[in-house]
């Protein structure tokens, strides 16, 4: 890491959409090797600040730093975004797995995971496919490498952009709601593969109503609400004492749900 | 009315197959160009950029409401007026006919873009793809399989309408026919082999498309 700076540095950053402010002054730091599980309301802002992270939003102010390059600066201010260099090089760094998966259709899963390795760093074919070959063993998936998205479970699907993700060996990776799309009984094969990849040293920012997960991987969790960060605490203190009032009632009436189930 | 004489029709067969080979000539010409400028049209238009969307949607306005025949007689006298360069008949009626079924194409091209989930474009972009590698293997190939069975009507349908290089006297199919028909005073014999030949290069087309339709979606589940 360069010289002892978070991997991710989140300074007073604020997003709109038209007049709606979406994130409100939000600050966050997260050091390699951490996982931050981000938890609130829907319409808190928690997936649009990933996607902020993985530059797929612009931003109106304040900047966001991975791994010391800049990768958005808002230009409510009139100063200029970042470079197309230096988005290129922040897509290097971050990886990300969306809700709905969104694997290629038209390719099989091991063309799904070499095609950016190829393309973007120019990987050499049987390279290219060697890497695909560990990285779906890693997910349990190599005896589908041949086969297209479709004729692969939710679950499996989700597996296998995790391992389309892991291919550009990014720096950080990116969760969005990654098994809320998932029937309840393939919920766990996915967390699973993402338990793992945190003991392997991933850092890590997940968006989730898992709170299972929370509890047993996060170094610390987030919460959410109205587009802005309402409290920081390791898993342990917000689910047991949460400082916060709102905290407390959100994760009541999420409680009073899972026990209703 | 007497009866029907193909044979003196066939004497012609030589003329028929050379008329079918400008056919064929005419039809890939102008299909290769109506592709590679229909795509260009259908992202322009896609963009919402108004500097890229204006421009092609007028073109596209402009060429699919005036008749094909009106830009291959205009491509062929009036070019020359206008700007002293003559494309002859055979170039004259490929260049309009390709300009004109690239607004055809551009279209349907769009169509199928528009189907393909924004979703795609956002999966793509966070794997660090570029815009062109994106359209080549993420966008394109899933736009270009919406829509093949569209795009191979309007194939055959341009396949057809090069028939109207007739007007100009480009020596294809039809025109070759017309010429026996005057020749052998048998108008209706001798198109009917006209229409005989052209079922026979239009037909093998909607067939490949066919195929490659059952193919894609056998490769889809």
């Amino acid at each position: 890491m360069t010289n002892g700076e978070p991997l991710i540095v989140v300074d007073k950053l604020v997003k709109r959409y038209g007049s709606a402010t979406v994130l409100d002054d939000i600050n966050l730091e997260l050091d390699a090797g951490q996982v931050l599980v981000v938890i609130g309301p829907s319409g808190s802002g928690k997936s649009t600040l990933l996607r902020c992270l993985a530059a797929l939003e612009p931003i109106q102010q304040g900047t966001i730093r991975i791994d010391g390059t800049l990768a958005a600066k808002g230009d409510g201010a009139g100063v200029p975004g970042p470079d197309r260099a230096s988005l290129k090089a922040l897509r290097d760094k971050v990886g990300m797995v969306f809700q709905s998966f969104n694997l290629f259709p038209h390719l099989t899963v091991m063309e799904n995971i070499t095609l950016a390795p190829r393309r973007v760093r120019g990987m050499a074919p049987q390279e290219a496919d060697a890497l695909a070959i560990d990285l779906l063993r890693r997910v349990g998936l190599e005896d589908k490498r041949d086969v297209h998205p479709e004729r692969l479970s939710g679950g499996q699907q989700q597996r296998a952009a995790i391992a389309r993700a892991l291919a550009m060996n990014p720096r950080v990776m990116l969760f969005d709601e990654v098994t809320s799309a998932l029937d309840p009984e393939l919920v766990g094969e996915v967390l699973r593969t993402m338990r793992q990849l945190a003991e392997q040293g991933m850092t890590m920012l997940v968006v989730t109503h898992e709170m299972g997960f929370a509890r047993d991987v996060a170094d610390d969790v987030v919460f959410m609400d109205n587009g802005q960060i309402i409290e920081r605490s390791p898993p342990a203190q917000i689910f047991a004492q949460p400082k916060e009032a709102r905290t407390r009632a959100f994760l009541e009436r999420l409680l009073e749900r899972e026990g209703g189930r | 009315m007497g009866d029907f004489q193909f044979a003196k029709i066939l004497g012609y067969f030589p003329d028929l197959v050379r008329g079918v080979g400008i056919t064929l000539e005419l039809g890939l010409i102008s299909a290769s160009m109506g592709l590679a400028l229909g795509l260009v049209l259908a992202l322009m238009k896609y963009s919402r950029h108004p500097l890229l969307y204006w421009p092609a949607t007028v073109y596209i306005e402009f060429f699919r409401t005036t008749p094909p025949l009106v830009q291959i007689v205009w491509l062929y006298y009036g070019l020359p007026l206008l700007t002293g360069f003559d494309l002859g008949a055979l170039g004259a009626a490929a260049v309009a006919l390709g300009l004109n079924i690239a607004a055809f194409y551009a279209e349907i091209l769009r169509a199928g873009i528009i189907q393909v989930h924004r979703t795609q474009w956002q999966a793509a972009r966070v794997l660090g793809l570029d815009l062109k590698d994106t359209l080549r293997f993420v966008i394109l190939p899933q736009a270009l399989r919406n829509v093949l069975p569209p795009m191979g009507t309007t194939t055959i349908y341009l396949i057809k309408d090069t028939a109207l290089a007739s007007a100009i006297g480009t020596p294809e199919l039809l025109r070759i026919g017309q010429l026996i028909a005057v020749e052998t005073f048998r108008p209706v014999e001798a198109l009917t082999i006209v229409a005989v030949f052209y079922f026979a290069i239009t037909y093998p087309v909607a067939l490949l498309m066919g195929k490659m339709e059952s193919r894609l979606k056998a490769a889809r589940v």
